[in-house]
């Protein structure tokens, strides 16, 4: 197992090193395709051995990440100086003090610092099946007038090793020094054009992302005075001791890193960045840490205020999110705030933290791991090949990018409608919060997880209804030819969505519950043939491929039935109609904003105070 | 076995359905209305008629939402889970919404987007109804509700209301008719469908009836004369508020859907909860 992990974790690395040195196109491409296979067999054989397990490693390797970490921190110090941000410089200062106090405390333990259990497992799995596409399609993406293709395609399949390291680590001290790698990888990618613009916003997650690295040293100063322990599973084994204030602010640290309001413009932020990085960041990695934290510590928190209160305020970010997304007009900042909006998800299913709750979070990382994937390489597909960045410029996408047009739709679908994996996790959230109403009060939670959905639907309708639009007869298809590369990485992602879907039955059971299970105990689920059941519901298979197969004859078949009717115009009352036509900007809402920010400031602040019994 | 023939045959009997709700609704003006069968004499010569369509896509998505909005009945009655059957109606929309604002005409759009404005009112309280019902039946199978002993609605009252005044907004009824709004925007979503395709926007409506008003029969819970009974109420007071009332903004109807439909419903749940 251990060098199972080792690989997992060093290939990556090590493919970036000769990309990054040797700057050769073909070995760039073909080492980066060949990552694809790699990395899924040692990701599936790591998943076939038996685990949990943990990993003893060599003493040396304790001193190497403590000297990594300074040097990083020197780095963020030295990077506030020359760009002449003093905010940087004073939080990598006092993540330096504090990390030296932290060292100077720390007791020894014989805990391994390696820790694999089944949501790492799982995570190889989504960083190798879900994250290297993504390093595929940057290497075509990077073609496009771009400058600094090997270093840029390096970084990407460094960050999935980043990741595939952060997430098997027990010893939060090197958790610590992994979520500041990931903040590191994120801050050069977001500022790699070099532009003001990136410059800036790379300025703003750098910042914003060291305010969670703090909150990591501060639970690890208090977890380590009050309850000598600093290994994720220490603090599993004891959950009645653990000191809630850690707990508190490790929690903090998960919020800023999944991007939650009043965090969430480093996110956003990100955009200005080539296409693969936001597609990297919301997808596979960095993003994903957030939930994954929770979840770690899921089982400590499950029922206490703290995870009460952080069911308030990812709640709110999830329906908050998602109509402030409504006044967006540009297309990868929808995605980037459903995408915050659906952590907030997340991670309110996972401090709910009973195994249907557990589960639903688990199926909603992998689903919006791959359709927010597959949705932002055909942002950058759009971006490259067909010039459109906002919303506006989508009209006639239908005869103009068909089959990127009929992706984007396919990706849209799998966000929220029946039987994909999103709509599967709502399903089972508010059933299960349903089973809660009878002995307490979880009302909010269902108005959230209700009124969130209902503004993500409108919020893909209405960018779908502007692409289809056409004043009549659609007959110019225009069948573009699109890079081999893009259909590829297009294609794998569809497929897969595709596969999962129809055999979702199994693909729960087999799969997430048992990983659900080692983290919470055993879920009420389970299938007969095709069909799911939870507690006494059922989700036939005939509704499951039914639903399939009427999404899919409205998201394909209009290219190719071709009615025997008259063409007319529209008849419009018989008035002239308008050249062309906008849609509602809901500019009534985005007055709100700060509002809604303020109030998510008031949440956030609780959360910490209240949660962390600080008072 | 009911409830296989009233989903296979659900577009007849929303049919008759619309039929005797023109004669109620005349009746209710003075004046005498159109026979019981008029909505499927329309039919037939709706189907006659000469087809024409502005592209395929949007004609194929008037079928389309009417195969959804019939598969939505399909798994409400012969399905087991309340909860999913909401989801499916979604689906419906969606078809409509995207067929709608496919076309470049202002009122076809405009109804579009409103039509979004209706899901968004009606949705979560949708939602919150199913979650009320689990509460006091304690499972969201249909067949459980309709099994079960007591009165749901008397544990529901609010809930039923907020319901009640959510069905205008789902059928397109005035005061919340705004998505179709014939006089100002001339049946929004439905303005340019033609013949037979506009018969599949047209038998959609008809299966949504059937839709909306099991819902309002599962209040009655095993005891089924109070659930027709309801339905019948709610038949009436429905056509009695179309005919007195005028048509609302779309913004008055999701501030009135927010602020007070989904709070009630809500304060009827938490009450019910803390008594349970």
């Amino acid at each position: 197992m251990g060098t199972l992990v080792a690989l997992n974790i060093i290939i990556p690395w090590i493919a970036a090193l000769i990309i990054f040195f040797l700057k050769k196109d073909i070995i760039t491409n073909v080492l980066t395709f060949l990552m694809l296979p790699i990395l899924i067999i040692t990701a599936y054989f790591a998943y076939i051995q038996p685990h949990p397990s943990l990993i003893e490693t060599p003493k040396w390797l304790d001193l190497l990440v403590s000297i990594y970490d300074f040097g990083l921190l020197s780095y963020f110090f030295y990077q506030g100086i020359i760009r002449k941000n003093t905010l940087i410089s004073i939080l990598a200062t006092i993540q330096i003090i504090f990390l030296i106090i932290v060292l100077l405390m720390m007791p020894h333990s014989q805990t391994p610092n390696i820790y694999v259990d089944d949501i790492t497992v799982m995570f190889y799995l989504i960083v190798a099946i879900i994250g290297v596409p993504i390093a595929i399609f940057a290497t075509k993406y990077m073609d496009y007038s771009e400058k600094g293709k090997h270093s840029f395609v390096a970084i990407v399949v460094w960050f999935l090793g980043v990741m595939n390291f952060a997430v098997s680590v027990n010893n939060i001290e090197w958790f610590f020094a992994l979520f500041e790698t990931t903040t590191l990888a994120s801050y050069i990618m977001i500022g790699f054009r070099g532009d003001r613009e990136a410059i800036n916003n790379s300025n703003l997650a750098l910042w914003m992302n060291q305010i969670g690295g703090i909150a990591i040293l501060i639970a690890l100063m208090i977890f380590i005075k009050y309850n000598g322990v600093y290994h994720f599973t220490e603090l599993l084994k004891h959950p009645e001791f653990v000191s809630m204030a850690a707990l508190g602010f490790l929690s903090l640290s998960a919020l800023v890193k999944g991007a939650q309001m009043p965090f969430h413009k480093w996110l956003l932020g990100a955009m200005v960045a080539p296409t693969p990085v936001s597609a990297i960041l919301h997808s596979a990695t960095m993003v994903k840490i957030a939930p994954y934290l929770i979840l770690r510590i899921a089982p400590v928190i499950k029922g206490t205020l703290l995870a009460k209160l952080l069911i308030i305020t990812t709640g709110y970010v999830f329906v908050v999110a998602a109509v402030i997304a409504l006044t967006q007009d540009n297309f990868k900042k929808i995605l980037a705030y459903s995408t915050i909006s659906l952590l907030g998800l997340m991670m309110l299913a996972a401090a709910v933290g009973t195994p249907i709750a557990v589960t639903a979070s688990l199926i909603l990382i992998i689903f919006h791991a791959f359709a927010k994937g597959f949705l932002f390489v055909e942002a950058g597909v759009l971006e490259k090949v067909f010039h459109v960045k906002y919303i506006n410029q989508m009209r006639r996408l239908i005869e103009r990018a068909p089959l990127t047009l009929m992706f984007i739709f396919f990706g849209f679908l799998n966000m929220t409608f029946v039987p994909f994996g999103t709509f599967i996790g709502k399903w089972m959230m508010i059933e299960e919060v349903s089973n809660f109403l009878q002995h307490g009060s979880y009302i909010l939670l269902i108005i959230y997880v209700g009124a969130g959905s209902a503004f993500l639907s409108i919020l893909y309708m209405k960018v779908l209804g502007i692409s289809v639009r056409k004043a009549h007869g659609i007959e110019k298809i225009n069948w573009v030819k699109l890079p081999k590369t893009f259909n590829f990485v297009s294609v794998w992602y569809y497929v897969w969505l595709l596969a999962i879907t129809v055999f979702i039955a199994p693909f729960i059971v087999d799969f997430v519950v048992p990983i659900a299970k080692s983290i919470a105990g055993k879920p009420e689920i389970y299938a007969t043939g095709l069909t799911l059941h939870m507690y006494d519901s059922t989700l036939y298979f005939w509704q499951i491929l039914g639903a399939l197969i009427i999404l899919s004859l409205i998201h394909i078949l209009p290219y190719f039935v071709k009615f025997k009717a008259d063409v007319v115009h529209p008849y419009n009352c018989g008035e002239k109609f308008p050249r062309h036509m906008e849609t509602w900007n809901f500019e009534c809402l985005a007055k709100y904003e700060g509002y809604f920010v303020a109030f998510s400031i008031a949440l956030f602040v609780m959360v910490v105070v209240l949660g962390g019994g600080l008072l | 076995m009911i409830n296989v023939i009233l989903t296979l045959l659900a577009p007849i009997i929303g049919g008759f359905v619309y039929g005797i709700e023109r004669i109620v609704k005349a009746r209710m003006q003075k004046r005498v209305g159109p026979p019981l069968l008029q909505p499927f004499y329309d039919f037939f010569k709706l189907m006659d008629k000469r087809p024409l369509m502005i592209h395929s896509l949007h004609a194929l998505m008037g079928i389309m939402y009417f195969i959804a909005e019939w598969f939505a009945l399909a798994v409400l009655l012969l399905g087991n889970d309340l909860l999913i059957a909401v989801f499916f109606h979604v689906i419906a929309v969606l078809a409509l919404v995207i067929g709608a604002s496919s076309v470049r005409s202002p009122y076809s759009v405009l109804g579009a987007l409103r039509e979004l404005m209706h899901m968004i009112s009606y949705e979560p309280l949708m939602v919150l109804m199913v979650v009320a019902l689990f509460l006091v039946v304690g499972s969201f199978d249909i067949r459980d509700v309709l099994a079960y002993e007591g009165y749901p609605i008397l544990r529901l009252p609010l809930v039923f209301i907020a319901f009640l005044l959510t069905i205008p907004m789902m059928l397109q009824k005035s005061p919340f008719d705004i998505a179709e709004a014939h006089q100002e925007i001339i049946g929004g979503p439905e303005i340019e469908y033609s013949g037979p395709f506009y018969e599949a926007l047209y038998t959609g409506k008809w299966i949504e009836y059937i839709y909306v008003f099991t819902f309002v029969f599962l209040f009655g819970g095993s005891h089924y004369w109070l659930g027709v009974l309801l339905v019948i109420l709610a038949f009436l007071f429905i056509n009695l508020l179309d005919n007195a009332s005028a048509r609302l903004d779309f913004r008055a109807m999701v501030k009135f859907a927010w602020g007070f439909l989904i709070p009630m419903a809500a304060l009827n749940v938490i009450l019910l909860a803390l008594w349970q």
